[in-house]
């Protein structure tokens, strides 16, 4: 089918290769500020990624990141923390058996809060995919609610307001890094197949799909359990990232954070979350400058904190009225394409010589 | 056993009775017609069959199988596929794409299969692909293959659209107003396709048509509807002579 | 459990019932018409409650100016939302609507954030409200009373626009039929601008009495209320008004009655809402006093 599948797949690797080395130097020379936005970066890459497969590709309007990054989050937490950790932060009231003796390594921690928050949206997926557009939002909207009043009250279990702190900081680039480039690679994977075009047949026209067998509600229910598997590994390496989780974290601001970046990259394209990621991440880095005072030598303009967010906002809404489509609207990246437009350039400038 | 049968068909909306006691039974390798003046409800039949309505009461059976509570798909999966009245296609997905992913229900390969593309997944996503190309031969599409399914021309579309319903593999096709909008030549074209594609895959045809010289030519026998209630039912020289059935048409003027 | 235990916790319930219906009415319209759920609504509400605060603080206005100014201004704010955020994107697919007023929504609150600071304000509370009453063995605040009272006046201010106008009719016209009501000669997006101005109007009342009842206001103060007075608006059947005030007093019944029976749940209280949606959509969607089944 494809002719030239040799040649990309040499250049995917080629790209693979140039990552890594780019981590490997980032790992050597960057200094603490950039690595925490390098893995920042890294972190919302696998949040968009997966979040764009049931809201873009499949078209479900799901508002569920907050909730399953914080399941994650809790279930990797509590199972890297010792026995003893647990222990002494569970002043309150212990913690329950048999979490108070479970130790396990990170990775395994890391796959459990897949695994965990996958469970989750399985059972969610219930409920929720009775319904469409506006109630779905509103639903899973709601579910974040409800897991951040569980978090808050179960004292046994997630230590209530008090929350988990002094988590090993395994979080590094590697890891990030890694976990990203893998969770692109399935996903991206995942979409060019049979189910992937099952799951943009649900969302184009429902009915149509159902009518060449396409069960919509078990393709639903694949994209959510798989969006939810990648978000609560996210919210594994979060907690291990910033070492202290509570239910405070996990508000709507991260969802609605994910959802400026898949809307702005192009809902249903990969590529575009990617890019969006990264942009909205740096730029959200860049632009605290708004919130620091601006010296520009005769004139100090006084930063406004919270400048930021009201801007995002904006550019949401600007985006929706003007460039619905985002960045890349549905198209992906492709070594193709690339080829084709350099081509067609040297094409041109040769003509012009 | 009976090839489809369905008895004292009824759905009623609120008060409002859309399809009163509706009865049919097709023999294998029929194609019959569902005429009527608009409203008479033969759509909702076809969507009681298709599962996408649920009957209010009688019963549907196909090769022996109850059929009336099943879900769209699993009704496509049994064998009974159906066209739309105005053209459901996915029209941002290219023309092969549309008929391949009706193979989809037919697939093996699991979910971690097809992600991590082991060797049944790729192997059958290149029979979805040439079965695709197959169909699309067969409707004359096969050229404009990565061409936008939304760019096609109407008759081209409706083309597309029975390929799509073909690659799920049914048995019996249903139909709906597939000769709409179409000019004498491309009517005539399609009555030539109907009848070779339920020689080539052994189909039985269930349509609902407009056009009369278009049911009259290709059917075998017709039913007609009119306010839900079946009015006549008989080869196509019975039905253009029946007294009731002109009237409800004349009386529709 | 005595009766003066149980009227108390009524009177608490009702109270706070008839805000969240005040606040659900707004939702209702809008759905009802626009199929469109204002994320933004529980903002609206925010916003009117700190115009109140300002036309008071600021402005020294006394409260009977300022709430009515305020209540004016917030129907205004909704109709600059509709023309300036969700007209542009009316015919656009569904969900970029959603996402335009999930946008809307954090534009409002964190506007607020940098204009009003984040810090928690204290809303005045009138004299005419803050009285405490005794009834045998219950207490109860003037402003208890006041709440379903007021809130029955505008419920039956709002039917009768919706019932019993010209406006009104237009306004059921679209929710069955936005295309013909618009061939029909109506000005649509006029009539949407008065649904979104009485609506608007409704939850500036609702913000306004419930500041007075809790009388702490911050610019997140929107978000809770605002999903709760959601659920109560499904509940109640969506698109219908009588319905949304139905489904707040249920709504506010239910949260009360926990923590009366079970005070040790306390903490989930905000849950319920969520509860009861999940239940509403999978037993009864349709509401209990709806026709229309959220599509």
């Amino acid at each position: 089918m494809d002719e030239h599948r040799r040649r990309n797949q040499i250049f995917s690797i080629i790209a693979v290769a140039c990552l890594f080395l780019f981590l490997l130097s980032m790992h050597f020379y960057a200094d603490d500020y950039q690595i925490r936005i390098l893995n920042n970066i890294a972190l919302f890459i696998i949040l968009a990624v997966s979040y764009n497969l049931i809201n873009g590709v499949t078209g479900q309007f799901s508002l569920e990141p907050n909730a399953f990054v914080a399941i994650g989050a809790y279930t990797s937490a509590l199972l890297t923390l010792t026995p003893a950790e647990k222990q002494m932060a569970f002043i309150i009231e212990p913690i329950i058996w048999p979490l108070s003796v479970i130790h396990v390594p990170f990775f395994v921690s890391l796959i459990a809060a897949g695994v965990v928050t996958a469970f989750f949206g399985f059972l969610m997926g219930f409920p929720v995919f009775r319904v469409r557009g506006d109630y779905l939002a509103i639903v899973t909207l709601g579910f974040g609610e409800v897991v951040r009043v569980v978090a808050n009250n179960t004292q046994t279990i997630t230590n209530g307001p008090l929350g988990l702190k002094g988590l090993a900081n395994y979080t590094n680039i590697w890891w990030s890094w890694g976990i990203a480039a893998f969770t692109v690679f399935y996903i991206a994977r995942l979409v060019r197949s049979s189910y992937g075009m099952a799951m943009k047949a649900v969302k184009y026209d429902e009915a149509a799909a159902e009518s060449i067998g396409i069960n919509a509600f078990k393709h639903k229910m694949l994209a959510f359990t798989t969006s939810a598997f990648f978000e609560g590994i996210g919210g594994g390496l979060l907690a291990h990232l910033i070492t202290t989780i509570s239910p405070t974290l996990f508000t709507f601001f991260l969802t609605f954070n994910l959802l400026i970046m898949i809307v702005a990259g192009g809902l249903g394209s990969i590529t575009g979350s990617v890019i969006a990621a990264v942009v909205i991440t740096w730029g959200g880095e860049a632009l605290r400058v708004v919130e620091e005072p601006i010296n520009l030598g005769f004139v100090t303009i006084p930063g406004i904190p919270g400048m930021r967010m009201v801007l995002f906002s904006l550019i949401l809404v600007l985006v929706m009225i003007f460039a619905r489509q985002g960045l890349m609207g549905t198209r992906e990246f492709n070594w193709n394409g690339l080829f084709r437009k350099i081509r067609a350039w040297t094409h041109r400038t040769a003509k012009e010589s | 056993m009976e090839f489809f049968t369905v008895r004292n068909l009824t759905m009623k909306f609120g008060g409002l009775v859309a399809v009163n006691d509706f009865d049919i039974t097709l023999k294998k390798g029929e194609i019959v017609g569902l005429i009527g003046p608009n409203g008479a409800g033969k759509t909702t039949v076809f969507n009681m069959i298709a599962g996408y309505y649920a009957p209010t009461s009688g019963t549907i059976h196909f090769q022996g199988k109850l059929l009336n509570g099943k879900k769209a798909n699993e009704i496509t999966r049994s064998g009974v596929a159906r066209t739309f009245q105005n053209i459901r296609l996915f029209t941002e997905l290219t023309v092969v794409e549309n008929v391949m992913i009706a193979y989809h229900c037919r697939l093996r390969s699991s979910f971690l299969g097809a992600a991590l593309r082991l060797p049944l997944y790729r192997r059958e996503e290149k029979q979805m692909y040439e079965g695709a190309m197959e169909f699309l031969r067969e409707v004359e599409l096969e050229d404009l293959s990565r061409e936008q399914a939304g760019s096609l021309p109407y008759g081209m579309q409706r083309r597309l659209e029975i390929a799509r319903a073909l690659a799920t593999g049914p048995q019996l096709l249903l139909l709906d107003e597939p000769a709409a909008g179409m000019n004498p030549n491309e009517t005539q074209d399609l009555l030539h396709l109907i009848l070779r594609l339920r020689e080539k895959y052994r189909l039985t045809v269930f349509l609902i048509e407009h056009d009369m010289k278009f049911v009259m030519q290709l059917c075998e026998r017709i039913q007609v509807l009119d306010y839900g209630t079946t009015i006549a039912s008989g080869t196509p020289e019975e039905i253009q002579q029946n007294e009731r059935v002109i009237e409800a048409y004349l009386g529709e003027g | 459990m005595d009766f003066s235990l149980i009227a108390q916790q009524l009177i608490n319930a009702v109270s706070l019932g008839s805000l969240y219906g005040l606040i659900a009415i707004g939702y209702t319209m809008v759905y009802g018409i626009l199929r469109l759920i204002n994320f933004a609504h529980g903002d609206v509400m925010m916003m009117g409650c700190f115009f109140a605060f300002y036309g008071i603080m600021i402005f020294s206005m006394p409260w009977w100016l300022s709430f009515p100014v305020a209540i004016v201004l917030t129907a205004f704010l909704g109709i600059l939302i509709d023309r300036g955020a969700y007209r542009p994107v009316r015919n656009a697919p569904r969900i970029s609507a959603l996402i335009t007023a999930i946008g809307v929504s954090f534009f409002l609150e964190n506007l607020g954030l940098v204009v009003f600071g984040g810090r928690p304000k204290g809303f005045p509370r009138p004299e005419l409200f803050a009285g405490i009453y005794t009834f045998g063995d219950i207490r109860f605040l003037g402003l208890s009373i006041w709440v379903p009272l007021i809130a029955l006046v505008l419920l039956a201010g709002i039917l009768f626009l919706v019932y019993r106008t010209r406006v009104g009719r237009a306004m059921r016209c679209i929710s069955y039929d936005m295309e013909t009501t618009r061939l029909m000669g109506v000005d649509v997006n006029r009539i949407i601008a008065i649904t979104f101005a009485a609506g608007s109007a409704a939850a500036a009342a609702g913000g306004i009495l419930w500041a007075m009842k809790y009388p702490q206001i911050n610019p997140l103060m929107g978000i809770i209320p605002g999903l709760k007075a959601f659920v109560a608006a499904v509940l109640g059947g969506i698109g219908n008004v009588v319905g949304a005030m139905l489904g707040g007093l249920l709504l506010g019944m239910a949260e009360i009655l926990l923590v009366a029976i079970r005070p040790d749940l306390s903490g989930y209280r905000d849950a319920i809402a969520f509860g009861i949606l999940i239940l509403i959509l999978l037993f009864r969607p349709t509401g209990l006093m709806g026709e229309k089944l959220p599509e």
